[in-house]
């Protein structure tokens, strides 16, 4: 008997029309109207009581369904890697099983369905941020490699002796890495934000930190760690008003909020497309127009460039001029999935649903003795995104996420979580993490109490 | 201020089998083909997920008697009699809490390490936690561990096994292979990359243990780094390594009387190897202040010699060879009190 607790047909609820062109090759489920219509909304069950977005969004996701260990899994690692609906699942393999054909070089009809493909890809993200242009989309392998590209392309252009870069503590190493070579390689200086009393990045500092000499700001939009959000319209005013550049790390809001480029007036954003319900292998760099014509080339190769002589080349316009090679085709196909499967529930639905989880989630964790939990404490002024880092006192966060995974089945993180300056600044070696999405719900939230109150006792048994 | 937080980070994988789900009678049993796989039990219809060793056989194996499995997993009789009896004790716990509660256990009873040896050569890379382990020969040149974490299930993983290696030879501690982790059913990832602590704690200090005999055998001074001096290292990986000589081709001559052992050297030399050329000289006094040289009794101090042979046996033998060549004939007097021969062994071509 087949161990599987959800067959593939009954997955109607939420998977997204088919929008391309390339329907007749789709094999999407066909969704009714009138489901779409309300989908939205809470649906009443025959208890009368309103079904979450969690509940319904689940049964696109049959990863979700199963057991690790001899205990249902309870996935709450969505920070590190997000799960994939059934229909981003499906466009992959679709594109593998149909139409699979190298895009900017072929004149036959795979090719050229490839291409549309690709480039409606392409369309779809420009669209999903708002940005104004799809050229202004650049494909990397994911936003380490974005930040890289403009580090690299961007920094190494434009960086002088002297010239200031402004990071926080708080960010990301593929947002700290990258700036420390390439100051290296110009003579630039990096200067750190670091918190305030309520753990967020001090934005007055930050304010004050910006001079004539500040070129480049780049910041995350999201904490993965914190949970909090950097105000990054009003970062972008101060940043201009000295010429500076902005650099916004979207990874752990594009798939969480509406991230609008054009209101945010951001000059770069990166995002990684396996955080929002897309393959892992893409992201995407937003760049505005202007700056990434005067970019050189990060990697060079096919594809960028638009003459090739033995001695000297010339090269295509962006977004090609920063896509060396073939692309991750059917990656980028998924990710406009992805993108068209989030947008069907609508980004502001997901985000009204995941502040009410994060709330659930600070209150419940915070109620268990012991706990320190990172980052700001939610109020009416400020809103957690639904991720809470912590520790145990006394409790090393290895022997937490083994026990809740052995004994539980429930999946969190332990470590640095890529911000060792962060930990660093916090005094503590790791922390556990637990972070959520739209397809969790309170019940997983009470499940991970359960099992980490069951945990801290059996250790606490052995002191 | 970036020593404590540079260890690359990763978690030390622990995973523990639910016995209880698997129809395996020989559980109790110290054999080779304990390859505990969780089964799907056609009572649910729920899939599991079970992590799989590279070493392993894959997980939907249904036999559990299939000895013949595609991979052998080294014989328990290799191990060090401690770590065997270890093996046998979590055989026979078979509930995944008690195992843990077992392994709590031991990391609680470990010895505490002293602050000052939590220096970053004894740091366990790809740990979360934060792992040292330190090494030292005791008198009779068996390796003693002392190991510490700040995670308690790691400190018990450390403390397995330095109650499993500690008070035991080299040679018998590079031997031992990672096989051992899948028969305590800790089912450790034994895919040997960088987030593997367990593994990573194993190879740490059998490297110790190795260098603790390479320095033993160097003599005088630390190993020479120029393009003449030869050391050759054996990475442990599944196989035991050779022994690991150091060629130390800078031959100082000192006319130094030799004693009764050194004499005993250069007639077992001479007799089996029939030297073109043979130099042998007793640089024990440099040596004079060892805690190992000052343990043993009765032979004048004589532990440490430099012994040079030229001579056609070592024809198309590797050094690795030679040396173990050379190491097989004094086998008695390494079991009597000589601590260290520094080789170098050459063909009469080659000289």
């Amino acid at each position: 008997m087949e161990g599987v607790a959800m067959k593939l047909p009954s997955f109607k609820s939420l998977a997204p029309t088919a929008i391309s062109v390339a329907s007749t090759f789709s094999i999407r489920r066909s969704f009714s109207v009138a489901r779409r219509s309300s989908s939205l909304s809470a649906t009443i069950t025959a208890d009368s009581e309103p079904v979450s977005l969690g509940h319904r969004a689940r049964k696109d996701f049959r990863i979700l369904h199963q057991e690790v260990n001899g205990s249902k899994l309870v996935y709450l690692d969505s920070a590190a890697t997000s799960q994939k609906p059934a229909s981003v699942l499906e466009a992959l393999q679709n594109y593998y099983e149909f139409y699979n054909s190298n895009v900017h070089r072929g004149i036959h009809y795979l090719s050229a369905k490839a291409t549309d493909e690709f480039e409606l890809a392409r369309k779809k993200v420009a669209r999903f941020i708002n940005a104004s242009d799809s050229r202004e989309i650049v494909f990397t392998r994911n936003a380490t490699e974005a930040i890289n590209l403009v580090a690299y392309s961007w920094g190494l252009s434009n960086l002088k002796p002297g010239d200031e870069v402004i990071l926080t503590v708080a960010e990301h190493h593929s947002c700290i890495v990258p700036w420390q070579i390439v100051s290296q390689k110009t003579g630039a200086v990096l200067k750190f934000v670091t918190l305030n009393e309520d753990e967020v990045p001090d934005i007055d500092m930050l304010r004050e930190m910006i001079s004539e000499k500040t070129k480049l700001v780049a910041v995350h939009h999201v904490s993965n760690v914190l949970a909090s959000s950097l105000p990054i319209e009003e970062i972008v005013v101060w940043a201009h008003d000295v010429g500076a550049k902005v650099l916004v790390d979207a990874c752990q809001s594009v798939p969480h909020m509406v991230v609008d480029v054009q209101k945010l007036n951001a000059d770069f954003l990166v995002a990684s497309s396996h955080k929002m319900c897309g393959p892992t292998g893409i992201g995407f760099l937003y760049g505005k127009s202007d700056l990434l014509l005067a970019m050189p080339p990060f990697l060079g190769g096919g594809e960028m460039i638009s003459d090739v002589f033995l001695d000297h080349s010339t090269y295509a316009e962006p977004p090609s001029r920063f896509e060396a090679g073939t692309p991750a085709i059917g990656e980028a196909i998924a990710l406009g999935a992805a993108c068209d499967y989030l947008s069907d529930i609508g980004m502001p639905k997901i985000h009204e649903y995941e502040v009410e989880l994060a709330k659930y989630l600070y209150e419940k964790l915070a109620s268990v003795p012991d706990v320190r939990i990172y980052g700001p404490r939610p109020s009416e002024s400020v809103q957690r995104a639904a991720l809470c880092s912590f520790n145990v006192e006394g409790l090393h966060p290895t022997d937490l996420a083994t026990f809740l995974d052995q004994q539980h089945g429930v999946a969190i993180r332990s470590g640095h979580h890529c911000a060792q300056p962060l930990h660093r600044y916090l005094g503590v070696n790791a922390s556990a993490r637990a972070s959520l999405y739209f397809y969790n719900t309170k019940e997983d939230v009470d499940s991970f109490i359960f099992a980490l109150a069951d945990t801290v006792s059996f250790f606490n048994s052995f002191k | 201020m970036a020593a404590s937080m540079s260890s690359s980070c990763c978690l030390s994988s622990l995973r523990l089998i639910p016995f209880k789900r698997t129809f395996f009678s020989s559980v109790n049993r110290p054999s080779k083909n304990l390859i505990f796989r969780p089964i799907p039990s056609f009572l649910r219809t729920i899939v599991t997920f079970q992590k799989i060793p590279t070493v392993i056989v894959p997980p939907l194996s249904a036999s559990s008697s299939s000895p013949s499995s595609s991979v052998d997993l080294q014989p328990i009789e290799e191990l060090p009699p401690k770590l065997q009896e270890i093996v046998k004790l979590f055989q026979s716990v078979q509930e995944p809490k008690a195992k843990y509660e077992q392994l709590l256990f031991y990391g609680k009873n470990l010895k505490p390490l002293d602050s000052r040896f939590k220096t970053r050569e004894n740091k366990v890379e790809g740990c979360v936690s934060q792992v040292w382990v330190r090494a030292f020969f005791d008198e009779e040149r068996n390796v003693v561990y002392e190991a510490d974490s700040d995670s308690v299930l790691t400190k018990g993983l450390a403390a397995l096994l330095v109650n499993g290696l500690s008070g035991r030879p080299v040679t018998e501690i590079l031997r031992v292979t990672p096989d051992f982790a899948v028969l305590l059913g800790l089912q450790q990832s034994l895919t040997p990359s960088r987030n593997n602590g367990f593994l990573n704690m194993l190879k740490l200090m059998q490297k110790k243990a190795l260098s603790l005999e390479v320095k033993a055998e160097e003599g005088s001074s630390e190993s020479t780094t120029d393009e003449a001096s030869v050391v050759e290292v054996v990475v442990l990986d599944s196989e035991p390594p050779s022994v690991v000589e150091v060629e130390d081709t800078e031959s100082v001559s000192k006319i130094v009387a030799l004693g009764s052992r050194g004499m005993r050297i250069r007639e077992k030399l001479e007799k089996e190897l029939t030297p073109d050329e043979l130099e042998v000289e007793d640089v024990s006094y440099q040596h004079a202040g060892h805690a190992a040289v000052r343990g043993s009794a009765g032979d004048d101090g004589e532990t440490h010699f430099n012994v040079r042979v030229v001579s056609d046996a070592f024809q198309g033998k590797s050094l690795v060879k030679r040396h173990r060549m050379v190491y097989d004939l004094l086998q008695e007097e390494l079991q009597s009190g000589l601590h260290a021969l520094s080789i170098a062994a050459k063909t009469p071509a080659e000289v």
